[in-house]
């Protein structure tokens, strides 16, 4: 049992380098994709705009294919390392375009949600423009964005267990393994994980939320 | 001289014509009703003065110099803008403080920005210039409240505050207590009438007739982008010249 246990926590390291890796580049490569996607400059923002529709409009598990094999398949020879590394890394670049989309919708509705007269009165106080980003509607938007973009983040924790279709071991892989030697329990265990790491995620954005509540 | 000079100004928005031909003059020390029917362009025009619009025609002048001028490009350029618009303090309908910052934080924070910038003074003395002010505004035990737990006068009296701190040559009030309940209308009014007192140029767009005769030195009348008639205050709402301000007037005092 101690095996198996240690088998599962190796699977799960793997959603968790996952799940981190993805925030890590995501989150920030959200915010580049909604300022373009706002951008006054009309062709841009279609490109970006059609963008966000192909990657929200197709399956994760589609996209982690197509990352994974394409490139080789396509004649532009393999891009990822052989061997576990490799597919991580391919599952890595997958999530972090597929979320990063999520995100930077998210984040255009946060930033349009802000009131046009914010802008304003900090305009006529003289302020720059990342001034008045930073210093009046950041705080604002990162407020109103904090609800959905905890919802991403729970949804992307199980998503990550999608890697294994391409043969990334993750956790459910791992537990699988053993339905054929007629052992349930991995399998609920492995649920377990994932119900104990969003309550932990869900603690967390409660008290980000509450850390904002000082002001309307 | 006068301290500001606004000439033949014109503005439309695509075949809408918003303000044509505004021209008015101001004296330093001087305060301004301008009264009007909604769309009669009073709030697009203090807009202009704020570079929160970008007029088509006609040029306006502080102090004598011309800071825009809508056929010469070089008066219009991003960089210069900033510093421009600090002549001009806007005071807004519904406030927009900032939320997340405290009423004092409000009144200080983009003097700090400014004062980061180019050197000046220390954290400590604008702080002190804030509390100064939002106790002129009767704030001082207010400073530490954030927006959303002040009423509707206090939050228009802390964005009064916030304005001034930028020492602005000439400060703009668009409808200040339209978005107020009539029993805090009173306080707010009651600020501007102190500062008219204290001889601070302003320009104040405003629905409260009585208040615009009382503590302005000129009035305009505007209707369909145009000014109708302009002069004393007395004059132009006791005994209006032309048509068109009577009818207004009459319209008002109906309601």
């Amino acid at each position: 049992m101690t095996v198996i246990l240690g088998r599962l926590c190796e699977g799960f390291l793997l959603n968790f380098k996952l799940f981190s890796l993805t925030l890590l580049f995501a989150l920030p490569l959200g915010l580049i994709i909604a300022f373009g996607s706002m951008s006054r400059f009309k062709p841009l923002a279609w490109l970006i705009k059609v963008f966000v529709w192909i990657i929200r409009g197709t399956p994760l598990m589609l996209q982690l294919l197509v990352i994974f094999l394409g490139p080789g398949l396509m004649g532009m020879g393999n891009p990822w390392p052989d061997g576990s590394n490799g597919r991580l890394t391919a599952a890595t670049v997958a999530f972090v375009i597929n979320y990063a989309c999520y995100f930077s919708e998210i984040y255009r509705g946060g930033i349009q949600s802000v009131p046009k007269g914010q802008y304003e009165a900090g305009e006529v106080l003289g302020m720059t423009k990342s001034q008045i980003f930073f210093k009046v509607t950041l705080l604002q938007v990162v407020k109103r964005i904090l609800p959905p973009i905890g919802n991403e983040v729970i949804t992307l924790v199980k998503d990550t267990s999608l890697a294994r279709i391409i043969s990334c071991k993750e956790i459910i892989m791992m537990a699988n393994e053993y339905t054929s030697k007629g052992l349930i329990w991995p399998l609920f265990s492995s649920g377990l994980f994932f119900l104990a790491f969003v309550g932990i995620l869900t603690v967390l954005f409660g008290w980000l939320e509450k850390k904002l509540d000082y002001f309307k | 001289m006068p301290i500001l000079e606004v000439n033949h100004i014109e503005k439309h928005f695509g075949a809408t014509r918003v303000l044509n031909d505004i021209s008015f003059s101001l004296e330093k020390g001087q305060a301004m009703s301008i009264i009007g029917s909604s769309g009669s362009g009073k709030t697009t025009l203090l807009r202009c003065l704020n570079f929160l619009e970008k007029p088509d025609g006609g040029t306006i002048a502080v102090n004598g110099n011309i800071i825009f001028d809508a056929a010469d490009p070089a008066t219009q350029q991003e960089k210069e803008i900033r510093a421009k618009r600090l002549h001009f303090g806007l005071v807004f309908q519904n406030f927009n403080l900032f939320p997340q910052y405290t009423a004092l934080q409000n009144v200080t924070l983009a003097r700090e920005l400014l004062a980061k910038e180019r050197g000046g003074e220390s954290k400590k003395e604008i702080e002190e210039e804030g509390r100064m002010l939002l106790a002129q505004m009767g704030l001082s035990d207010r400073a530490s409240h954030y927006p959303h737990q002040l009423s509707g006068g206090q939050q228009q009296r802390v964005a009064i505050a916030r304005a001034l701190a930028m020492h602005p040559d000439i400060l703009c009030f668009d409808e200040p207590t339209s978005a107020l309940d009539p029993e805090l209308t009173g306080e707010v009014l009651r600020v501007i009438r102190e500062l008219a007192e204290q001889k601070t140029t302003m320009i104040i767009v405003t629905h409260e007739m009585a208040f615009a005769r009382d503590v302005a030195d000129q009035i305009i009348f505007m209707d369909g982008g145009v000014i109708v008639e302009q002069g004393d205050p007395h004059q132009v709402i006791e005994h209006p010249r032309e048509e068109r301000t009577r009818q207004f007037l009459a319209r008002y005092s109906e309601n």
